[in-house]
């Protein structure tokens, strides 16, 4: 096997099923088999999103690719592609290291603005899935997988691990599965569990951050589950007005340049590019964290209403 | 770009234009009706938990709504099968252009720039 080019590409090989399950999703919600939302516009920009990836992987990727076999290069051992034990460790390393990226991408506005527009949508279904970022490449997070390739894993066998957790992460973006056997959802990301990760509720901000396993939000305090009393509701905490694809795309990273522009100092600066999501020097914008307290404190006043009548 | 990448782009968009005219022949989004004043504070009460209502407007086609809530004013979208929303400040709000009864809102937000809500008139009496 060739360390440096994947022999196939998962995700590739996946496409006819990502088709023909959004086929038989909208089939079955039309039939009333399912509960499950499509709205057209909503669906397009998704799809398109997805489109578009691709290309802007194909126009970005060469520079995480030649780090990662340049770093390869420099590797500490030799780990064989052939070898059993290494794809386990591969896989439990690959899905660490997804979570860190993950909890990353959410928690600092700059790499949140290449992933925020996985979350713009207001609906839960397998297209949301393929809502997939144009910027993800600039954005650097690549660099997070350079280690296991330090360590020795070839790059064949990482781009084959990433596409396998990224196939995973398809089939868990619907409301058509209710919850998986106890056993399952113990260990492994579930539709139950990821609805909750892309629910605007404030109690389910900022939670379940897992790729293919559950376990590591559990390990680091991050899992939250999903309850019966408390139904997802969908999108980003402040939800786009448009379908615009390159509003979709970009409008985190305009909303930066704007901030910049506005900075009155270095370390403004930097508290919009790097504090959370929703940082501001005066503290007037919200944050998951502020939007996260403020609902534990209405929670804590006795018969607090949400709104005058 | 290869032949291969071209060939399975062109594949993917072919398919991308299959299942969103499936996802239009289905007519499978979330029922919308027109906001009543019920809906409009619940949905509020959602986007603003906390955030008490000093007054509130329904627009004439039932696609949004307006609040004051102190000295913001609180804006509702209808997006698609869903809403945005936003705030800005109230002085703002009355001082928006309104003309041939559609106020237009300046939310100041790459991500939601615009509002425009249909009212008979603006800003309601006794509203500065």
């Amino acid at each position: 096997m060739d360390p440096l080019k994947a022999q196939f590409d998962p995700v590739t090989l996946a496409i006819p099923f990502f088709v023909l399950t959004i086929i038989l999703e909208i089939a079955l919600t039309r039939f009333k088999a399912v509960k499950s939302h499509y709205e057209t516009k909503d669906t397009m920009t998704s799809l398109g999103m997805g489109l578009g990836s691709n290309v802007a992987g194909v126009l970005t990727g060469g520079a995480a690719v030649a780090a990662t076999v340049w770093v390869w290069q420099h590797r500490v051992f030799d780990i064989p592609m052939t070898a059993i034990w290494a794809w386990v460790a591969i896989f439990f390393l690959e899905d660490l290291t997804y979570y860190w990226f993950h909890r990353l991408s959410h928690e600092r506005r700059f790499w949140w603005a290449a992933h925020v527009n996985h979350h713009s949508s207001q609906h839960y279904n397998l297209s949301t899935a393929l809502r997939q970022t144009w910027t993800g490449g600039l954005a650097g997070t690549w660099a997070l997988w350079l280690p296991l390739a330090f360590l020795g894993f070839p790059p064949a066998m990482l781009a084959i691990q990433k596409g396998i957790s990224l196939v995973y992460q398809f089939w868990i973006h619907t409301e058509a599965i209710g919850r998986m056997p106890k056993w399952f959802e113990a260990v492994f990301n579930t539709p139950s569990h990821h609805r909750v990760h892309h629910a605007r509720n404030p109690r389910y901000l900022d939670s379940n951050y897992a790729g293919i396993l559950i376990i590591w939000d559990r390990l680091f305090g991050t899992f939250q589950p999903e309850l019966d009393e408390e139904t997802p509701r969908y999108g980003i905490v402040k939800n786009l007005s448009s379908f615009n694809i390159l509003r979709v795309a970009f409008h985190e990273w305009a909303g930066i340049a704007k901030d910049l522009a506005g900075s009155r100092s270095l370390r403004e600066a930097a508290g919009y590019l790097f504090g959370p999501p929703g940082w501001s020097p005066d503290g007037s914008r919200d944050t998951s964290a502020t939007l996260k307290a403020q609902w534990a404190a209405d929670q804590a006043k006795p018969n607090s209403p949400d709104v005058a009548a | 770009m290869d032949k291969q990448f071209a060939i399975q782009f062109a594949g993917s968009f072919a398919a991308v234009a299959l299942l969103v005219a499936l996802a239009a022949w289905a007519k499978i989004a979330k029922p919308m009706s027109p906001l009543s004043e019920a809906r409009a504070r619940a949905l509020f009460a959602d986007e603003f938990p906390g955030r008490a209502l000093d007054a509130l407007w329904v627009t004439n086609d039932g696609r949004g709504a307006l609040a004051r809530s102190g000295a913001s004013a609180l804006v509702l979208c209808e997006v698609g099968d869903g809403y945005a929303a936003r705030h800005i400040p109230w002085a703002q709000a009355v001082a928006a252009s309104f003309r041939d009864g559609v106020l237009k809102l300046d939310l100041a937000d790459v991500s939601a720039p615009r509002a425009r809500l249909a009212f008979d008139s603006w800003p309601p009496a006794g509203a500065a």
